[in-house]
């Protein structure tokens, strides 16, 4: 056999090998990613309930039918509204990154205690902050009483107050990841730019606004990225928090709206459309966010 | 040699993405009949259960039951997709506001036939009411065919301190003799007492149900096709139910409501007066360090009637069950015998559905309440099901309900609510009653 025809068997079987490691997780994306969306996609221009037990096609009247529905606008400006914590708390996690890379004595351990919003169960976190922000008996309204003298809000009950306090439990849970991430692009910034910097006379706050910060913005639009994502998608601290979405549904967001209408109403088939649609709404917001990154994202060398 | 390994190595990789998938299937020996029964409840509820089904297997041999316990939030959702599956539980809870979308959709057998000829139960020993709460014609809910079996008749009724009732001064009413609306603010004024951590509260937020009802009106008219709520009688029940708090401060405020449960507080004995069901009972037995009692509801000044709501579970039967017999005498069993009916009153969770063991038995319990015979009066008498469970969905009284809050902090008068809320109910009812017409 000549050397030519062994590389190219080779090659062969390298690439029949590779389809074999590739096979269990396409075929799982396949099945339970791709084959799901598609059904959703088609469910979205049905009027698929399964309790009725009907499933015709009845092109846009899903997209008419919640687009002129007021509950999907209130969800919407709330949805919005959750978008808020984002720039808190990464100013917060890169002060506390800062912190961390310099050592700052208890660093290690507010590490630890940052994180762990992070890998608990959301259930537990909400457990907890049910009892932190109780009107009465709640340890923040007892300090502002004992200490100011002053009745706080109920937070949880009052519809101007409650998205704020989810808001804060946000900002609170996201600290402690985005800061890892943080961390480890600082780690990866050469010393040498700061030698410089100081070389030619740049204070500690001059480096950090025209070396480190820059050099952070690829981390920095990744969380932007993500952290969009998945705070448009908040619903599990409105369903653990309120009932029905709160008073006047002040907390309830696009997804907890979705998830209602698929399965306290049974209509899946609308609630499908409303997922489609806000899953292109999201998606459009992420390619834009991609085609801004080229204005203030460093690229490197 | 090399496909071989290639191939199982394919075999391996789609078993452990198949392993994603969830199966099923349990024990018993083969020809045994299978059913499935799928409910919620509390731990001790539970552990009733899989003794009732030990009794049923053990009368009923080569029929095995599956019990699948689901945390009730997420009952729903597991039913719906069990329905979309196409494996539709044999037995399974139903509450009296799904009689009509599932019997409307064939998910539900039509158990009339086997309730009037039946090895296990007597038809015309049952609460007419219960059995009425799965009853529907094919228009209306409440009338024709029965498709469910009463797991228990929930009557709710108002419970009081009776040494809170004591230290105040407070003469209780005598049963058949109730309270007007005044007498009951004045009692409850006397029994508020005390600040901060001592405070005690004359009554807990009273039952909207039981002051709109008793005032003669309704959420909805006769036929269930106009939302009444900008009646003038509704206007006054609702109004005086939020002064109970906002003009005479004896009931706690929203706040205070959310911040503690007034059932917790009544445990804790710093509420006079409070509406409870007997579900409640075993709770209070183990938990309540003082005396108490069940009153007459008290009644409208201008109408004198009594009202307060009863409510249930059912069992329902899925319509295409491959065991029918097996899983309609399974409900049965589980609805009606009278060794579980007498674990259920004994363990304080429910009243007796058989109308015998209720006057009989259950009367002659040596424990609280002493006024038994207000839950059976309830029962027989001047109980009402909850309108929200005769239309075919409830979101007209979801959204009611999502902002009477202003109402009772005060923030809007009931009568500007009212106007407020109607059109849109109003709205969501006439889509639901289409709905129930495609």
């Amino acid at each position: 056999m000549s050397s030519v025809q062994r590389a190219s068997d080779m090659r062969r079987h390298e690439k029949a090998w590779g389809w074999v490691f590739v096979a269990p997780i396409t075929l799982q994306i396949l099945l339970f990613c791709v084959a799901p969306v598609a059904i959703a996609i088609v469910a979205a221009f049905t009027n698929w309930n399964v309790i009725k037990g009907t499933y015709d096609f009845v092109g846009i009247d899903n997209f008419v039918e919640f687009l002129t529905d007021k509950k999907f606008w209130v969800a919407s400006a709330n949805t919005l509204f959750m978008l808020l914590p984002i720039p808190f708390y990464l100013v917060l996690a890169v002060l506390f990154a800062i912190g961390c890379h310099r050592n700052t004595p208890g660093s290690k351990l507010f590490r630890v205690l940052f994180f762990l919003p992070y890998i608990s169960s959301i259930v537990a976190l909400v457990v907890m902050w049910k009892w932190l922000f109780n009107y009465e008996y709640g340890l923040i309204n007892q300090t502002l009483r004992a200490w100011f003298g002053i009745q706080g809000p109920n937070w949880l009950g009052d519809p101007a107050w409650i998205k704020f306090t989810i808001v804060l439990m946000i900002v609170w849970k996201m600290i402690g990841i985005s800061s890892i991430y943080i961390l480890a692009a600082l780690k990866n910034i050469p010393g040498t730019y700061y030698e410089a910097a100081r070389l030619d006379g740049a204070g500690p706050i001059r480096s950090f606004f025209s070396i480190t910060l820059p050099l952070l913005t690829p981390v920095l639009f990744f969380l932007v990225v993500i952290g969009l994502i998945g705070s448009l998608q908040t619903f599990v601290e409105v369903q653990l928090f309120t009932t029905d979405g709160g008073r006047n549904y002040s907390a309830a967001t696009i997804t907890y709206y979705v998830w209602q209408k698929a399965f306290v109403s049974n209509e899946i088939g609308l609630a499908s459309s409303v997922a489609f649609f806000f899953g292109l709404v999201i998606l459009a917001v992420t390619l834009f966010q991609f085609r801004l990154s080229r204005r203030w994202v460093y690229e490197g060398e | 040699m090399r496909t071989r390994t290639a191939a199982v190595a394919l075999i391996a990789a789609a078993t452990l993405v198949l392993a994603g998938c969830s199966g099923g299937g349990s024990g018993g020996q083969p020809g045994d009949h299978k059913i499935t029964f799928m409910g919620w409840g509390s731990p001790q509820e539970v552990s009733v259960f899989k003794d009732l089904i030990k009794q049923y297997e053990k009368k009923y041999p080569g029929v095995k039951v599956d019990y699948i316990s689901v945390p009730a939030a997420d009952f729903p959702t597991k039913l719906q997709t069990m329905i979309a599956s196409k494996k539709v539980p044999d037995v399974f809870y139903l509450t009296p506001e799904n009689v009509m979308p599932y019997a409307k959709s064939g998910i539900i057998a039509d158990l009339s036939d086997y309730v009037s000829d039946n090895e296990i139960f007597d038809e015309k020993n049952v609460w007419p009411n219960a059995i009425n709460m799965y009853r529907y014609d094919g228009t209306d809910p409440g009338k024709g065919s029965i498709y469910g079996l009463p797991k228990d008749i929930g009557p709710f009724a108002l419970a009081y301190n009776k040494d809170l009732f004591a230290k105040a001064g407070v003469t209780p009413p005598a049963a058949g003799t109730p309270w007007t609306w005044d007498e009951f603010v004045a009692a409850a004024k006397k029994l508020t007492s005390g600040s901060g951590n001592d405070k005690v509260y004359g009554s807990a937020p009273y039952s909207l149900e039981s002051a709109v009802w008793s005032n003669g009106a309704d959420w909805l008219n006769a036929d269930h096709t106009k939302v009444t709520v900008t009646d003038q009688k509704f206007i006054e029940a609702l109004q005086w139910v939020a002064d109970l708090g906002l003009k005479e401060g004896v009931v706690p405020s929203s706040e205070e409501e959310s911040s503690l449960g007034s059932f917790q507080r009544f445990l804790d004995g710093k509420i006079g007066m409070m509406g409870i069901g007997p579900w409640s009972q075993g709770q209070f037995w183990d938990e309540a360090k003082f005396d108490w009692d069940i009153m007459p509801w008290p009644v409208s000044p201008t109408t004198h009637t009594q009202a307060t709501w009863y409510g249930g579970i059912g069992f329902a039967v899925g319509k295409n069950s491959k065991n029918l017999k097996d899983a309609e005498n399974l409900a049965a069993f589980l609805a009606f015998n009278e060794d579980a009916q007498k674990t259920n009153m004994e363990k304080g969770q429910a009243i007796p559905n058989l109308i015998d063991m209720a006057k009989g038995d259950y009367l002659k319990m040596d424990k609280a309440p002493a006024n038994k015979e207000e839950f059976l009066r309830i029962v027989e008498d001047y109980g009402r099901r909850a309108t929200q469970t005769y239309t075919y969905n409830s979101e007209w009284f979801t959204l009611f309900n999502t902002d009477v809050a202003s109402v009772m902090l005060g923030e809007k008068s009931a009568a500007d609510y009212v106007k407020q809320v109607q059109p849109e109910m109003q709205e969501l009812l006439d889509k639901g009653i289409a709905e129930q017409g495609k």
